[in-house]
């Protein structure tokens, strides 16, 4: 398998999403990227499927293992696939496949890692998103050291060495936190960019998205086992 | 103070699993973190205070409590880190067979 000739992967961890995923594939190919890989993360509705409509690289987990698990999934097979670099999106359509542009140009421009941050001064984000974002800020610093204005952001961009370097362990939402984590231990040059968020209805009503039980479950786990 | 065998085995274990914490941090071994390392350093330097300052030779179901408190933490803590390998170890069988996929 090859990839086309730009060497930018998207990379779509996705779980349970048949009704949007075959849409937010058709967006970001809109916008010019055709190298995209899709991890199934054990979905048990029609996802697989929806994704594999769209003629996308589409890897899957027999069983559901989380956020993280997925994301790594995808990064090793970006390195397998020899791309230069990874940029990670949401797959319920709540991220703009336009500000991909901006995130790659700052990977050209020499950083490692650019991490999405969402404008927390827009009303449209529901406050209780803000609230538990910066609650993760200040565990994600307590724990590693690192200020960053958005923890939990799931769109980040990562070149080679990054994808290289960077080594994690939980498999769910912790992960997000992790990456802070191996950003200090490898010394990357990293930055941060805002992003448009979109929250719809679809995006708040759904089962899987993080509860606050979830979130409590994260925390320990990340003061556990780091 | 009440220096007994037991108080003194007590803050051996307790030194030896702080120092050992303590390198596996300056190593920047995976896994820890600046929490991690304080929860260490308060739970078994609360284990050596009790052990040197508050356990008497003369108060038996004392320090049989105390005792049994430190070895259930103790495996606890083992149970929970053989349950968070094997998690990992299962995930990283699914994630081998969904490489597959991409030859």
């Amino acid at each position: 398998m090859k990839l086309a000739n730009n060497h930018v992967l998207i990379l779509l961890p996705v779980f349970n999403e048949s009704k949007v995923i075959f849409s937010v594939i058709k967006s970001i190919k809109k916008e010019g990227w055709k190298n995209i890989l899709v991890v199934d993360d054990g979905s048990t509705d029609n996802t697989y499927n929806e994704a594999k409509k769209s003629g996308v690289i589409i890897l899957k987990h027999i069983t559901n293992r989380g956020k993280g698990a997925a994301v790594k999934t995808g990064l090793e097979a970006a390195k397998k696939l020899g791309s230069e670099i990874v940029v990670t999106l949401d797959s319920d359509g709540q991220h703009n496949p336009k500000d991909i542009k901006k995130m790659v140009g700052q990977i050209k421009r020499g950083c490692d890692v650019v991490l999405g941050i969402r404008d927390f001064k827009k009303r449209h984000i529901p406050r209780y998103k803000v609230f538990v974002n910066y609650l993760g800020n200040i565990l994600t610093w307590m724990f590693y050291g690192l200020w960053v204005k958005d923890s939990q952001s799931g769109f980040r961009a990562y070149n080679k060495k990054a994808v290289r370097l960077i080594q994690t362990n939980n498999d769910r939402y912790e992960f997000e936190s992790e990456i802070v984590r191996e950003i200090v231990r490898n010394n990357l040059k990293w930055t941060e960019k805002i992003i448009d968020v979109r929250y719809s209805d679809y995006d708040q009503n759904k089962k899987n998205k993080q509860s606050l039980s979830s979130a409590i479950k994260t925390i320990i786990k990340l003061a556990l086992f780091g | 103070m009440n220096i007994t065998v037991l108080s003194v085995l007590l803050l051996i274990f307790s030194l030896y699993s702080i120092g050992e914490r303590v390198v596996r941090f300056i190593r920047k071994e995976q896994g820890q973190s600046v929490f991690k390392l304080i929860a260490i350093i308060f739970i078994w330097g609360g284990i050596s205070y009790v052990a040197l300052f508050k356990l008497g030779s003369e108060n038996n179901l004392n320090i049989f409590i105390f005792i049994g408190f430190v070895v259930v933490f103790f495996i606890l803590f083992r149970l929970i880190n053989i349950l968070e390998k094997n998690e990992r170890l299962l995930t990283e069988i699914i994630r081998k067979q969904a490489l597959k996929d991409l030859k």
